[in-house]
């Protein structure tokens, strides 16, 4: 997994979005053992008590849980990282409308722009389809 | 009990004052840059908190301890320049650092030197610097101390070594102790710091935790460093 | 921990003496053999050779000396006030334990160089027609001592003795000398070393004034004349009596440079 940063927010927010991304897009399997905090804080290179911290809000979201002496795990629950799915999918739709409303398109402009550039790529994705 | 204290510390060489009023303190298990221009004061505090230095005034305690015998059992400390003996070899090196330190963690060392395909029998001197430079390292964090005061640990190296030291002090240091690492190379650091203190002239500037600058600011602490100390 | 500090000392210090020594060794060989026949045969090459083995014997001699006093200043040097010292002057030992262990290693390679010396020169003379000689010469000078002793009653052993330990005692104390010397000029900020050798000669010529002081006061007092008109003492007492002193002289001497080592070392360090 690749961890990217950036300058603008406190750095166990990003780590918490990367994490869910990871648990997302199946990098972290549904039910699988996440490695040791130092281990996770070594590889994104960041301090351990941060990616403890990003750990625990994501122990209070439910998508990790603590099993008292084997360790952290992803949640099995299915229904639960679909709902993060979403809610990603969410955050990222939002800011790409508000950049496109920023360049001065109108809403019918930006579907229509979207339909052509899904149909390029092909139509596999159906993710978009909202 | 604080890892770190320093009370109106004051440093003056001749009529120069290199601290200036010094008080800050430094929780136990935070792991806190030390950050400033060249020429701020950053070495002169951590060589005082080694004994290296006696204070011109004001007061500095190490675990509670004045600098001194009892402090050094509890203070890793990776001096700016390498200062391992050069005439030994790796395998006298590791001795040197068990006789003295009970909380040296040998078979940690020894699997990063074996990582780094430094044979037992090498001297250090027929090392590069570069090599010595990571060698000393792994001393200084193959110890289970109560504070590490790092000098410009990622100072003239280059990025792919940067990110084999900062994985090291992460991977290594001990949970429960503080770590303190000075540097101006702060873009570079910043991911691994709880927090930062911004020293200039011979003063604290600021002491802040590093989320709280993005959160309240909304800029890195590089960004902040550039606008604090800006020329 | 003193017991540690002088193990990893022995071992900086032991890989510079022990070949030096074996090199000692070696020469004071060659010169036997050369000794024993080399010089006196009808070929120029091996003459030529005798000769130069016998030279280097002599120069080995001479290089063990000086390098056990130069390892002794180097070790202090080096190991304490150049870039060694971020490692040895934060270990978790005192500052006593630092100069003590230095002390006890350099006066332990001083005595080793002497008995090597000697060990030396009995391999030289080593069956031949001179070692019988010298030890001829050594036994009557014993029995001229023993004479001596037998007319004076002297105790020559307990005065032999005191000599040796004031020799010993003169070493350390001038180990502390030099100690004394490079602390003081490394605590300036800048032409550290250059310091040190001034502080140096200004300590000799310290000591030098002390110790003329000591006999002119006692000359000017009439010290000495007090001691041998009113102060009963047999010829072996006084002999004692003026050995003790100058030991405790030494003593006093080592004793003053120890306290500015430390007090340099503790208060003033000033590492580059």
């Amino acid at each position: 997994m690749k961890w990217l940063f950036s300058n603008d927010a406190p750095i166990y927010t990003q780590l918490i979005e990367q994490i869910k991304v990871g648990i997302v897009s199946g990098a972290f399997p549904p039910g699988e053992r996440l490695p040791s905090v130092r281990d996770l804080a070594t590889e994104a290179g960041v301090n351990p008590n941060t990616m403890q911290r990003a750990l625990a809000e994501l122990e209070r979201d439910g998508l990790v849980y603590t099993q008292r002496t084997a360790g952290r795990f992803v949640t099995e629950d299915k229904a639960m990282i679909e709902t993060a799915k979403r809610g990603l999918a969410e955050r990222h739709i939002k800011t790409f409308l508000a950049a496109m409303l920023r360049l001065g398109f109108r809403r019918e402009e930006i579907m229509s722009l979207l339909r052509q550039e899904a149909g390029e790529e092909g139509t596999d994705d159906a993710g978009f389809g909202m | 009990m604080p890892a770190l204290e320093c009370k109106d510390l004051c440093k003056n060489y001749g009529h120069t004052a290199a601290l200036d009023h010094v008080s800050f303190s430094v929780e136990p298990g935070r792991i806190v840059g030390l950050l400033g221009p060249n020429g701020s004061g950053k070495t002169t505090l951590i060589k005082l908190a080694n004994g290296l230095l006696t204070p011109s005034g004001g007061e500095l305690t190490v675990c509670g301890l004045t600098p001194g015998r009892e402090s050094h059992a509890q203070v890793s400390y990776l001096p700016e320049r390498t200062a391992i003996p050069t005439w030994m070899s790796a395998a006298q090196l590791l001795d040197f650092y068990g006789d003295f330190y009970p909380d040296f963690r040998r078979d940690a060392a020894e699997e990063m030197l074996a990582h780094l395909n430094i044979q037992p029998r090498q001297r250090i001197k027929q090392m590069s610097k570069g090599t010595r430079e990571k060698v000393q390292l792994i001393m200084v964090m193959s110890r289970a101390a109560r504070l590490y005061l790092l000098d410009e640990p990622i100072g003239g190296v280059d990025p792919a070594t940067r990110d084999y030291i900062l994985s090291t002090i992460i991977g290594n240091y001990n949970p429960e102790a503080a770590v303190i690492l000075s540097t101006h190379l702060i873009a570079d650091v910043e991911k691994v710091l709880d927090e930062v203190i911004f020293i200039n002239q011979g003063r604290m500037v600021l002491q802040s935790s590093v989320d709280d600058i993005r959160e309240e600011k909304g800029m890195s602490v590089d960004e902040l460093f550039r606008e604090v100390f800006k020329c | 921990m003193l017991r540690k500090l002088m193990k990893h000392e022995f071992r900086a210090t032991g890989r510079i003496m022990l070949p030096l020594y074996l090199v000692l060794l070696a020469t004071a060989f060659g010169a036997n053999l050369s000794a024993r026949g080399l010089l006196n045969t009808r070929y120029r090459i091996l003459d030529m050779l005798g000769v130069l083995l016998v030279m280097a014997f002599g120069i080995a001699i001479f290089a063990v000396c000086i390098m056990s006093v130069v390892v002794m200043v180097q070790r202090f040097y080096k190991n304490l006030l150049q870039d060694e010292g971020y490692v040895m002057l934060t270990l978790p030992v005192s500052v006593h334990q630092q100069v003590w262990s230095k002390l006890i290693v350099s006066a332990v390679w001083f005595a080793a160089t002497v008995a090597m010396v000697i060990a030396a020169a009995c391999i030289v003379a080593f069956d031949i027609d001179f070692i019988k000689y010298f030890f001829q010469g050594v036994g009557e000078l014993f029995g001229e001592l023993r004479k001596l002793e037998a007319y004076y009653a002297v105790n020559g052993t307990a005065i032999a003795l005191e000599v040796v330990a004031l020799c010993f005692l003169g070493c350390c104390a001038m180990c502390l000398q030099f100690y004394a010397a490079l602390a003081v000029g490394h605590s300036f900020a800048s032409h550290k070393m250059a310091w040190s050798v001034a502080f140096f000669f200004i300590f000799q010529f310290a000591v030098q004034m002390v110790t003329s002081m000591i006999v002119i006061f006692a000359d000017a007092t009439g010290l000495d004349y007090f001691l041998a008109n009113y102060v009963h003492l047999s010829y072996m007492a006084s002999i004692h009596a003026l050995m003790i002193f100058l030991i405790a002289c030494v003593v006093v001497y080592g004793a003053i440079f120890y306290v500015v080592t430390t007090y340099f070392l503790k208060k003033r360090l000033n590492l580059e």
